[in-house]
């Protein structure tokens, strides 16, 4: 990809008139954060800059001693001669879409997006553009996300369920994102809440930004708890650790966009899979793509072949980010 | 629909067998009747046939949805399911109107095959207007037949037995066969008497024998066993009911009468009310004849003389479960026997039936020596038999075992990828596999599926993955350097295959991370396999007797 506004090098996204990267890799001087995952968020990087509550969970991630800059959502900055500002992706809290406007013409790196209600996120701003480059991690119209209330109350009748027969329910979530919004959801009457010590440390920036939590308790080594009837959310990653060896006779779930398909769930070997996603849907994607009226759009992340041709019949000039890494299914 | 879907769900998310059956147990106690006698029906193996066509169905969806075709391939690839694939793309939150899984099945499912085209799509989109999005995937896999939802045969007796409290082996018989929902009643299949009173036009659930893992001698004394050939043919029960009537029924519970009409024919000389089981077995004047020649027999539905007459075949009989309408099946192995062998004695010598032959030696060792000669007398190795066993259902351990020859094994490097399904949706575990060729180019072999822990199957999606070098459909072509140990059961000419070969029951034997692509095996070497499965060499001393059996000793 080359054109007027963005370039693609090694790194990443590059934007040779304000001499920047979005999301790079390797060592940059000045990189542009879309939000605080740690496949956009790579520590390395000499300068940060990225919304305003994105800051203290990227601090997180890539250590208190980085140079972190951040804006305020809709703030429009120079940075050279190309015009910066961050609009919310919904996606996950202080996540943000990057719009670049050099000599009239505006770009916007989507990073990842949702159009759903989410209420621990801000809420997507559609933002007007001549270029667009969209993830398309759900590419496929197999994915359809139902409301998230729905989800929830999956969740909390599931919990209920097996409180009621005395066992633990352990929900495997992404740390940072999914958790809080499944945290959100939790209904706290029906018992105790615990999370793994990888989810807690985001919990306080996500309250200081005004979401409501329910009272957790973090998991600490050499405690002993008592889970019976409690929820406990851990990261996906020690599904197979020796840290869940305490759980043997709770019920497992995990809460992610795979879970639509069923062989995704079978193959887990998990109780339950709850279809609770934090990137767009294939109707969300039409639609975000259509509402930018952008005209050329740019996908990446995930599987964007089927994106690409079928906008492409519907006469929109659509490509595939070349040199852009295809995303596994274990990352959301 | 709700309840059946919620058990169809439920079972689906289970991964214990008694959790399973409890679940089943709940549902028969809960569901009315006329439902619970389909998913008995289902359950047991029986499906909706020629509802529709998968092509078709995908244009309906099409239309419906506004998606191109080519789009909802890409998603089929992705989901690995059809039914789900169409599941998740024409589902909708919709008013759901409730309806039973009898009634969903008779006005949705039955009457699909009989209506043209238009009249169909009509009615799958009202199908599809009507039916809560948790009905839809249930709903799909009858209408596409999939139907699988983790609970054998056997655990449908099981669960069955214990709502109506009946012996799981009664409620087995009166499963078998084919019937439908109009001709059978959950009132019948729970009717608490003994069985005794049930037709008998139907045959007992198969007794079926597990693989030997531990040595032989670990069995005890010899004497105890009755061993016969393992044969490699098509299992069967032949039965007879009264008045000159009786039939052959597969081990899928498939009748086949029409496929071997010449065994239908000794009928008129058997007793009443009897049924044995065997072995269908490709036989001519020579004797035993390679399971590549029965194949020419199967799936003709009707063969005609000329091919009666050019492929010839026999009932090998091995068991006694049934005689003058008497449930033989308590009875232990040597008595059965006895009274098998007596029958057969009396059997005119120019009928296409025959006796398993007993293999009888002093000690474990003799035998195993004998074991070896298998490959050439064209039979698949030993079957052991406790001589004090009950013929029982399903598959038993500790009374009878096959004693398998070792197959035959071979390196070969995978040269292409395909997507699985169901449980390994997404993952690249299909394989073709390639040996060398004369001139040194890789020649595909065979296909597998099985046999990678689900470990290595991770592993070898990554691989394939990074080395994608071709895209023909679904199929990838892989950089060829993985190298599988391949186990298969025998070679024969095949004209369909490039490589000349078709190969039975490959399966991967382990993964050799070992050796590289140089090292992997000859097709001559393969079709050397082939000349020893393929030529059954009687002249090399075997010869029958005036009945046509082998003379094995």
């Amino acid at each position: 990809m080359k054109n007027k506004v963005l370039e693609l090098r090694k790194e990443g996204i590059y934007c040779p008139d304000g001499d920047f990267f979005v999301d790079p890799r390797g060592n940059v001087e000045r990189a542009l954060i879309t939000h605080a995952h740690s496949d956009h968020a790579r520590p390395g990087h000499s300068s940060y800059l990225c919304s305003d509550t994105c800051k203290p969970l990227l601090k997180l991630r890539i250590g208190e001693h980085s140079v972190i800059n951040s804006l305020p959502f809709g703030k429009k900055i120079k940075i050279g001669k190309a015009t910066v500002s961050f609009h919310p992706a919904g996606h996950i809290l202080g996540s943000a879409q990057v719009r670049v406007e050099v000599g009239g013409q505006v770009w916007v790196v989507s990073g990842d997006y949702k159009p759903q209600v989410d209420q621990t996120s801000e809420h997507f701003e559609l933002v007007k553009c001549h270029g667009f480059i969209s993830e398309c991690t759900f590419g496929l119209p197999v994915y359809r996300w139902q409301p998230e209330k729905i989800i929830h109350q999956q969740i909390n009748q599931w919990w209920s369920e097996n409180a009621e027969e005395g066992r633990t329910s352990l929900l495997f979530a992404y740390s940072l994102g999914k958790a809080q919004r499944v945290l959100a959801g939790l209904n706290h009457e029906i018992g105790q809440i615990y999370v793994h010590s990888a989810v807690f440390p985001f919990l306080e920036h996500y309250k200081n930004a005004g979401v409501k939590l329910p009272e957790v308790i973090k998991i600490k080594k050499g405690h002993e708890y008592k889970f019976d009837q409690a929820m406990v959310i851990a990261p996906p990653a020690v599904e197979d650790s020796t840290w869940t060896r305490k759980f043997r006779t709770a019920r497992k779930a995990f809460a992610s966009g795979w879970m639509a398909i069923r062989g995704g769930r079978r193959r887990r070997n998990l109780d339950r899979g709850f279809i609770l996603s934090d990137h767009a849907d294939w109707d969300g994607l039409l639609e975000v793509i259509r509402g930018t009226e952008a005209e050329e759009i740019k996908v990446t992340h995930g599987n964007g072949d089927a994106l690409t041709k079928y906008l492409g019949e519907q006469g929109r000039n659509c490509s595939v980010l070349e040199g852009a890494r295809i995303r596994g299914e274990e990352e959301e | 629909m709700k309840k059946f879907a919620s058990l169809f769900h439920d079972l689906d998310s289970m991964t214990k067998t008694n959790e399973r059956l409890d679940r089943l147990i709940t549902y028969f106690e809960d569901a009315s009747p006329k439902d619970s006698i389909w998913v008995c029906w289902f359950l047991a193996g029986n499906r909706i046939k020629g509802a529709i066509k998968t092509g078709e169905l995908r244009s309906f969806l099409s239309e419906k949805v506004n998606l191109p075709i080519w789009l909802i391939e890409e998603c089929h690839d992705r989901v690995g399911d059809l039914a789900e694939t169409v599941s998740l793309l024409a589902g909708s939150n919709s008013k759901n109107i409730p309806l039973s899984l009898a009634e969903t099945i008779r006005e949705f499912l039955l009457p699909l095959r009989a209506m043209d085209t238009e009249e169909r799509k009509t009615t799958l989109y009202r199908a599809w207007d009507l039916l809560a999005m948790d009905e839809m995937l249930p709903f799909h896999k009858l209408l596409t037949g999939g139907f699988r939802m983790g609970v054998s045969k056997g655990n449908l007796c099981k669960a069955l037995a214990r709502v109506g409290k009946v012996e799981p082996a009664v409620i087995a018989q009166r499963l078998s066969g084919n019937w439908t929902c109009d001709d059978l009643t959950m009132e019948d299949i729970l009717d608490p008497s003994d069985g005794e009173k049930d037709p008998m036009n139907r045959p007992f659930p198969f007794c079926l024998a597990s693989p030997l893992q531990e040595k032989a001698s670990s069995l005890g004394k010899v004497k105890d066993w009755q061993v016969e050939w393992k044969w490699d043919g098509i299992r069967a029960q032949l039965l007879t009911t009264g008045g000159g009537g009786g039939m052959l029924w597969s081990r899928g519970e498939e009748s086949i009468d029409e496929s071997f009409p010449e065994v239908l024919d000794c009928i008129p000389y058997l007793p009443p009310g009897l049924c044995i089981d065997g072995e269908i077995l490709a036989w001519g004047r020579e004797g035993l004849r390679s399971f590549s020649r029965l194949q020419k027999r199967l799936g003709r539905k009707h063969p005609g003389p000329s091919i009666q007459k050019k492929e010839p075949v026999r009932f090998q009989a091995y068991d006694l479960l049934r005689v003058n309408g008497e449930d033989m099946r308590s009875l232990c192995m040597e008595k059965r026997r006895k009274k098998l062998e007596d029958l057969m004695n009396k059997m005119p010598g120019h009928l296409p039936l025959g006796i398993s032959p007993l293999v009888e030696e002093k000690d474990w060792n003799s035998l195993e020596i004998r074991r070896k000669e298998s490959r050439d007398r064209g039979v698949e190795g030993f079957m052991l038999k406790r001589k004090d066993s009950k013929y029982e259902s399903g598959r038993v351990k500790g009374s009878w075992f096959k004693w398998k020859v070792d197959p035959f094994l071979a390196d070969m490097v995978v040269v292409s990828a395909q997507l699985g399904h169901g449980k390994r949706a997404n993952l690249y575990s299909d394989y073709s596999l390639a040996v060398w060729d004369e001139s040194g180019n890789l020649v595909t072999v065979a296909k597998a599926y099985s046999g990678l822990s689900n470990e290595e199957i991770e592993e070898v999606d990554k691989f394939v993955r990074k080395n994608i070098i071709g895209k023909f459909g679904p199929v990838r072509a892989v950089n060829p350097s993985l190298v599988f140990e391949i186990a298969f059961e025998g070679v024969k000419a095949s004209g369909r295959h490039k490589s000349g070969v078709a190969l039975r029951f490959p399966r991967i034997h382990r993964w050799r991370k070992d050796k590289k692509i140089e090292e992997v095996d000859t097709i001559e070497m393969i079709r050397g396999y082939a000349g020893m499965d393929e030529n059954i060499s009687m002249a090399g001393g075997h010869k029958t007797d005036l009945d046509g059996n082998l003379l094995l000793f």
